[in-house]
This record gives C-alpha cells, structure tokens and sequence, in this order.
C-alpha cells in the first residue's frame, strides 16, 4: 500500500453518517475502506480528523493561473481536488494567435486577471483546445475539468463577427465540429454568458447568438452527455426564472444537465429567490435538469482606485475614468476641480454606500490612524463627506488606499444556509481565480464547513460534504471521484471539523509581472490527497508530486 | 405552478419596431415599442450597437429575453 490513513473520522461523501475508519491507497486508488490490515509506505494518523473526498469547486476561473501555477495555489490547500474553469463564456482555447490580445481584454475586463500577468507568466504556445490540455498537463497538481467557452468558439469560427452578428448555417455547423473536437480533447461542457461585457464593455461574443445556434451546440453536448453552464442575469428574479425555462427546454430537448449561476440570496428578496426555486422544482418535475449554483460566501467588494472596481460599474463616468485611464490620468481627474466635482455629483446618491466603506490598508504612516475606521467616521476625523474623504486619501496614497465595502448582500445565514442545503441546489459559484483584485474567491468551502456546519448548524457534516464532493460529481459527470469508495481515485482531504474555517482576506504580491491579489489561508485543513499522493500537508507545505489530471482527456 | 412572466427570444434582426408589430399586433405601433420599452429595461437602458456595426442603432442582442408583458407585481 502506498499510503494508509489511520483512525480518521470518515465522512465518505455519500451523505451517510460518518465512522471511525482506515483508507488504503494504492497506484492512484483508494482499495480498502474500513479496516486495512495492511502496512502503508506513508501511514498517516487522521485521529480526531475527519477524512472526505477532496472537495469539487464547479465554477473557477484559474484558466490563466494554470499556465504559471499547476497548483492553483490557494485552491488545495483549502481542501478542493478538481477546479472547473472556462466557465462564463471564456475559455483560454480554442484561440488563434490573432485572437490573443482579445481574449486577454476579455480576461482582464470580466474577470480581473492583469494584462501584465499574461505577458510576463504566459508562453503562447497552444491554439486548438488538445494543445491547450497538453500545455497544462504539465506540472498539474490539482485536476481540472475544463469548460470550452462560447464566446471563444464564436471568435475562432466567425473572427471578428462574432461579436456584431448571428452566425450563418455553415458557421453553426463549423462550431458544432470545433465544439466536438474540445469535447475529444476533454472538455467537460459548454460555457456561455448572457451577461458579460468585453475591454471595450460591448457585450461578449456569446451574446450575439441566437437560440437556435446555442440550441445547435446543445445537441453536441447530447452526443457527449455533457453540460451547459451559463451565466444569467442574476440581478433580476424575472429574468432569471426566463433563463430557467430556457434552459429547462435544452435540458428537456437534448437530455443534457445544464446550470446556472451565481444565484444570490440577497434580503429584500427571499419571495423572488423562492420563485426561482419553486419554477428550478417545476421544471425538474418535468424531467429538466436545471442546477442554479448557490455560494457560501456574503458579497464583499474590496478596491483602490488603482485598478477598475465592479463597485462603480454603474457609474458610468467614475467607471471610464478607472478602465480606461493610467494612475497618473486618474490621479490627475481626482485633482482636477471640475472633474472632480462631476464625479462627486455622479456618486452622491450612493453616499449611504462610500459611508460604510471601511479603509483597510494605507502605505503613508500618517493615514495609519484610519486604518479600520469607516468613511463616515475618517470623513468627521477630517471635516468632510465619505466620498470626498475616498478621494483625498487615495490622492493622498497614490492611489494604493484600499477599500472594502463588506456585508454587501447574501448574508442571511438562515436564508443562504437552508439554500446551500437544497436539494435542488449546488454549492458553488466562488469564482476561484476571478476578480482577483475585488475580494477572495478561496475558501468557500472552509467557510462552508466552519461556518455553516460547525458554527450554525445549519447543514450536518454529512450532508455539505456530499454537496461539494459527489454531488458535484455526479452532476458534471466527473467520474471516479467524490466518493471515499474502494476502486475510486484516492483524492482525499483531511481535516480538523473542530477549527476548519477560511482565514482572514488579505493583499499579496504573488502574480506575474509584480501583480497583487486578494487571498485567504486555510484554517484546518491538514493534507490533500490527489491521485494518491500527498499534494500538500499543513506543516510541509506543498510537495513534489504531480498528479493532477485533465479529466476527460485522452491519456498522452 | 409559478406564474411566469411572458417572453420571446428575439429574432436575429429584431428589432423594438418588429417585435412589437409581431407580438403586440392589436396595440397601435409607438405604443407597443413603447410598452416593450418600459418593460425590458435591461435592453433598453444599454448603449446601442456602433455606427460601424450591422447592428447600428439597435440596442437588442439576439441572446436576449424580451418580455411582453409588464413585471407581474404591476399586473
Ligand atoms: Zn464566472
């Protein structure tokens, strides 16, 4: 045996109530639950921990970081064993050399990835959606179930078209076979976007196509038995239950899962949220598969002013002056009279929020003192408004003040918690690797499992984990994992249930090109399994092992 | 079951005009482009497509959800 987990509290990630018991692994597999007799060439003592499938994160986009980091760092050290990325449209193949740039903007503008990063951590050498999968076979530590994105599709098929117009019936058909060789190569599905704007915030690719062509790539995905992820107008209950309809008519027509996300549980509208669900129940009544992708997480926005915010995506003057100037443009607008008193004006309706806005973190040792305070409270400190107070220290900071607007919504914990525990929901929905630079996309699932488990019992152990690990699974069709079961592959994580929780979020300077982003450690987690081997330990850290795999893909 | 709000996935070259005189034939044609206007805020309120595009002018992506009707609370 290679490695056997002693005496660990096994949750096995069916759902079924928990037990003392050993795990024998070997050549990948997990061959022995229950009682192993036999000696293991690592034994590790998981006494008074609890021992789970490795954690599934359905919805990321670690697409760019796979190419620098085959780790995903944070993501196993939170415990997760399978990233799904290219979700939203987005994918970083199948893409020509001519599309690159393109698809950079779209990165950076949706997902807050810096253009930086991808000059200085990326090597440009894939086009087609295999070359892609070999390109981050190499090194990968955590496996990955990739999504090819729609909008990507569009642009390699139709060029520059694919985002003015519909496509034409050999286009279609040109994608239907682009999509099928993504899906030989290991795809896991279809991703696309009803919602997302590009660099030049005009609407994605996949927004130009019609629901006759969305339909076409459906019955790809039906040859395959694969799924279809979208993301919807979330900000709207009417809007969002059309979405479900529609995508109940796909799921129905081609007999493929499809999901949708992110559903926010936000005050004010639990009636609408219940609609959501009640029509989610309906459509599923009626043979649908229709899975809306719920997170554990409250919203929170941090930001400078250093970088474009989606906290100011609807003010429109404040929002052009952050995407499309340089610091010193942006600098030069906060000190401009007039500028400045156009922006003020824009942004005064919205003083309740710049009010409640905190300062989290200052370089000048003068503006220490207002560390932690609110606007409201610097802005009487100082003898003026929140929103003139926002301004004058990040001019005062050249720009590296930093903000977070916190409890911005989906923080009722008995709402959220009996959403996450659902039959008709799946946990999901972080993001992970996304909006780098607006708040921490990692450990939801600490968050999960310490907060709503342990601290509120809201779900039992038994149940969240089954949500994040075979549920998961089984939904996506990932197969062999998510279950701590004789003859699956030994992706295992092992916890304390008494301390494991997500850190605090903090600032650090770990991407490409000197870039920043905001992270949380892991509380709790001890080691992570993946393919058989120790990936990484909390006192060890990360070890040398490379087993990740790109599932679906054929082996190389 | 849920009532569910009216709706129709646009044609590819619809427009306010066209979708009004097809789904809203008995209302006079401003006031239907009207109505369809007030309803579908999410269309309405974004920019319209470049001058350089085939799509000029028209604000109404072919991925879109129109409604036909207004939010249900105000029925
Ligand atoms: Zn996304």
């Amino acid at each position: 045996m290679d490695i056997v987990i002693r005496n660990g509290n096994i949750v096995d990630g069916s759902g079924r109530p928990a037990y003392i018991g050993d795990i024998g692994i070997s050549a990948g597999r997990i061959n022995q639950v229950g009682h192993v007799s036999g000696h293991g060439a690592t034994e590790i003592d998981a006494t008074g921990k609890t021992v789970s499938p490795g954690f599934i994160d359905p919805h990321t986009h670690f697409d760019a970081q796979l190419l620098w980091d085959g780790a995903a760092k944070p993501a196993i050290e939170h415990g997760v064993t399978t990233i799904v990325p290219g979700n939203c449209s987005l994918s970083l193949a199948p893409l020509k050399a001519a599309d690159r740039m393109k698809l950079v903007g779209m990165f950076n503008q949706i997902e807050e990835m810096p253009l930086v990063a991808f000059e200085q951590g990326v090597t440009w050498n894939w086009e087609t959606f295999d070359e892609f999968v070999g390109r981050i076979q190499q090194d990968l530590t955590i496996n990955v179930a990739p999504l090819v994105g729609h909008s990507v599709l569009r642009l390699w098929v139709m060029g520059q078209a694919a985002t003015e117009r519909t496509a034409t019936a050999t286009e279609t058909a040109e994608m239907q076979s682009l999509l099928r060789q993504c899906l030989d190569a290991g795809a896991i599905g279809l991703s696309t976007s009803f919602v997302d704007m590009d660099e030049k915030l005009q609407p994605v690719p996949s927004r130009y196509a019609d629901h006759a062509e969305l339909d076409a790539l459906c019955a790809v995905l039906a040859e395959y038995n694969r799924i279809l992820q979208v993301v919807h107008e979330f900000y709207d209950i009417d809007l969002t239950i059309g979405r479900i309809d529609q995508l109940a008519e796909l799921s129905l027509k081609h007999k493929i899962t499809t999901t949708l996300s992110p559903l926010f549980i936000n005050r004010g509208d639990f009636e609408g949220v219940d609609r959501v669900i009640a029509r989610i129940v309906e459509q599923n009544a009626a043979g649908a598969r229709v899975w809306p992708q719920v997170q554990t997480r409250p919203i929170d926005i941090s930001f400078s002013f250093a970088v474009p915010s989606l906290l100011f995506i609807r003010l429109r003057g404040w929002y052009r002056v952050m995407r499309f100037g340089t610091p010193a443009t942006i600098m030069a607008a906060f000190q401009d009279e007039t500028q400045r008193q156009q922006l003020v004006q824009e942004a005064t309706s919205m003083m309740p929020l710049w009010s409640a806005l905190i300062l989290r973190q200052v370089e000048t040792e003068a503006n220490q003192q207002y560390v932690g305070k609110t606007l409201a409270e610097i802005a009487e400190l100082r003898g003026t408004d929140a929103l003139n107070a926002m301004i004058d220290l990040s001019l005062e900071e050249s720009l590296d003040a930093h903000f977070i607007s916190a409890d911005m919504g989906h923080n009722d914990d008995d709402k959220v918690g009996s959403m996450l525990r659902h039959p008709h929901v799946m946990i999901g929905a972080s993001d992970g690797g996304a909006h780098i630079l607006s708040f921490s996309t990692y450990g939801d699932t600490g968050y999960l499992l310490g907060h709503f488990v342990r601290d509120k019992q809201l779900l039992s152990m038994e149940e969240a984990i089954k949500k994040i690990t075979s549920d998961t699974a089984d939904i996506w069709a990932i197969p062999d994992r998510g279950l701590l079961k004789s003859g699956y592959i030994a992706d295992i994580t092992i916890f304390d249930a008494n301390t494991i929780d997500r850190g605090p979020e903090y600032y650090v300077q770990d991407v490409p090109g000197d870039g920043h982003r905001y992270v949380r450690d892991a509380i709790g987690v001890e080691t992570v399994i993946i393919g058989g081997a120790v990936a990484y330990d909390h006192l060890q850290g990360y070890s040398d092992e490379h087993r990740g795999q790109v599932i679906g893909a054929p082996q190389r | 079951m849920i009532k569910v709000r009216k709706s129709i996935h646009p044609c590819a070259t619809d427009t306010w005009e066209s979708i009004a005189a097809r789904e809203l034939a008995a209302t006079p044609l401003d006031e239907g482009v009207a109505s369809l206007q007030s309803w579908n805020l999410h269309v309405f309120s974004r920019a319209p497509a470049a001058a350089d595009s085939p799509r000029a002018g028209n604000p109404i992506l072919p991925s879109d959800l129109v409604f036909l009707e207004p939010p249900l609370s105000a029925q």
